[in-house]
């Protein structure tokens, strides 16, 4: 792999990232591909973002009024609990639980539909693979992923408290009022923007990844694994890129 | 008319065609030869257009293709069908919305319409009884078949390009493909619908061609007809059409 093979594919990947997303307000449509790709990524990772969302939920409540209890801070949980959830763990974790089932789908799907020439029909039958194939999942993903982590961070809150009220004993009204007060917008939006970038990344990244697999059975494993790699890689960079940027958006001082 | 003109490719460090130079009319019945990866499915991927070589030109009726961009290449694919290696069936879609495939992304043809010319090219092609099956339910030989109805729907295509039509398929059936190729071919030389053949199977080959290229090592080390392939002194093509000898004893 020389310097100028890799130069055209940092190339082929920024046209793929800039004509996915145009492709969303540009015929033709692909209803069909769209729905389905929004059943796959968001219906069919429901339960596992659920079940994590959980138990990470309930870790963290355990920990963190195990560790606020000595100073006679345990009612604060819920409000620790609920700024790390929404403003960090609750994108990041479902983003990697993404990329990890999602976006592994999407370049081994793409990746068998290249290696079987399917692809190539494609290009040759005038439809242009981009709009037909990325432009579904990208939509998918920018819907899907911030939609998971709403769900996610809920079912997190909700795992805190259970922990927080039956195995810390603390009061349950007073947990939510916390969360109550950290719902302001900074929170919100800190929490919100992230998923839009994450699933744009990722399945920009994937997507790629799978139409540039070569070479068999090899290739294909290559490329899922590469897609996730490189997926966890970007979501956790551009995590502290974003959070660093909405500090200074929001006026949070350190 | 197809023209390469000194066209080169190399993927990474290994050098797929060296100046490659060669004419072929639409109409022509041509057979490609080679070892695998000796370049060949590159070949026909060349020809439509989807991959550009590193120099060289590669004109269509007197047109370079590589400095056309994507949606300019439009009309000199249309030119061509393709049936790639293993059919390249869209494996999400049924029979029938494979073939349909062409005519419902171009055509603003009622559903009623596509059906009955998806349907009749199904009776040409003895496939009416698997139109709702999944491509992975057919045997190699109907995937073939479909991939190969695919190819002639919605266009009208001068000339075909066969990736390996035959390779993988029991005699019976690659006999099968063969007849249907030379169908399709049917006809007197300007009008008919020419092919390129693509295949390592000489003896599938000679059924469907009149003219043979044997691809290697990037060149083109043969181009003649079936009594000058017999005749090569070429020890590497002696090797291939050696095959062709225990078949006529
Ligand atoms: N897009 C590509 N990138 C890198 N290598 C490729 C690509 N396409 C084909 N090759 C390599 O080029 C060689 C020729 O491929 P191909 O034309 O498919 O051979 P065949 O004659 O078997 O059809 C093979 O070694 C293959 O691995
Ligand atoms: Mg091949």
């Amino acid at each position: 792999m020389n310097i100028k093979q890799n130069i055209a594919r940092l190339q082929d990947f920024y046209l793929l990232s800039i004509r996915a997303p145009l492709g969303i307000f540009k015929r033709p449509f692909y209803f069909k591909e769209i729905f389905e790709q929004m059943d796959y990524a968001g219906t069919g990772s429901l339960f596992i973002v659920i079940l994590v969302s959980l138990f990470i939920g309930m870790a963290m409540s355990m920990q963190i009024s195990a560790e606020l209890a000595p100073m006679g801070l345990k009612m604060y949980t819920g409000k620790t609990v609920g700024i790390s959830i929404i403003r960090e763990i609750g994108p990041v974790l479902t983003a990697l639980i993404y990329a990890g089932r999602v976006g592994s789908g999407m370049a081994s799907e793409l990746g068998s539909m290249t290696l079987g020439h399917q692809v190539d029909i494609l290009r040759v039958h005038g439809v242009n693979p981009i709009n037909k194939l990325v432009t579904p999942r990208l939509i998918s993903s920018l819907v899907m992923l911030p939609a998971l982590t709403v769900v996610g961070d809920a079912v997190s809150l909700f795992g805190g408290y259970y922990v927080a009220v039956f195995v810390s004993n603390q009061s349950g009204s007073f947990y939510w009022s916390q969360i109550r007060d950290i719902m302001d917008m900074q929170n919100i939006v800190s929490g919100i923007v992230k998923p839009y970038v994450f699933g744009y990344l990722i399945a920009c990244i994937s997507c790629y990844v799978g139409l540039s697999t070569r070479g068999g059975a090899r290739g294909l494993r290559k490329a899922t694994t590469s897609a996730v790699v490189y997926s966890i890689i970007f979501v956790i960079i551009s995590d502290l890129v974003l959070t660093i940027i909405l500090f200074k958006l929001m006026g949070f001082s350190i | 008319m197809i023209e390469f003109d000194n066209v080169s490719l190399s993927f990474g460090k290994r050098i797929i065609l060296d100046k490659m130079s060669f004419r072929a009319e639409f109409y022509e019945k041509i057979a490609v030869l080679g070892g695998s990866g000796e370049g060949k499915t590159t070949l026909l991927k060349l020809i439509l257009g989807l991959l550009n070589p590193d120099s060289g030109r590669i004109l269509i009726d007197g047109r370079d293709i590589t400095v056309l961009s994507e949606s300019e290449m439009r009309e000199s694919r249309m030119k061509f069908s393709i049936v790639f290696q293993e059919g390249a069936l869209f494996d999400s879609m049924n029979v029938y919305e494979n073939v349909a495939f062409s005519l419902r992304e171009y055509s603003a043809l009622p559903e009623e319409e596509i059906e009955a010319q998806v349907r009749e090219l199904l009776a040409k092609l003895d496939l009416e009884h698997a139109i709702y099956h999944m491509p992975e339910e057919l045997s190699g030989g109907m995937q073939r078949r479909v991939a190969i109805a695919r190819s002639l729907s919605g266009c009208k295509p001068l000339m075909m390009l066969y990736d390996e039509a035959t390779t993988g398929l029991d005699p019976l059936t690659a006999d099968n493909i063969c007849q249907l190729i030379n169908e399709l071919a049917a006809g007197e030389s300007p009008q008919r619908l020419g092919f390129i053949i693509v295949t390592h199977k000489v003896t599938d080959a000679v059924k469907v061609a009149d003219r043979y290229m044997y691809l290697r090592q990037g060149k083109i080390a043969f181009d003649g007809d079936l009594s000058a392939l017999k005749l090569t002194a070429d020890p590497e093509l002696a090797k291939f059409v050696e095959e062709l000898h225990y078949c006529i004893s």
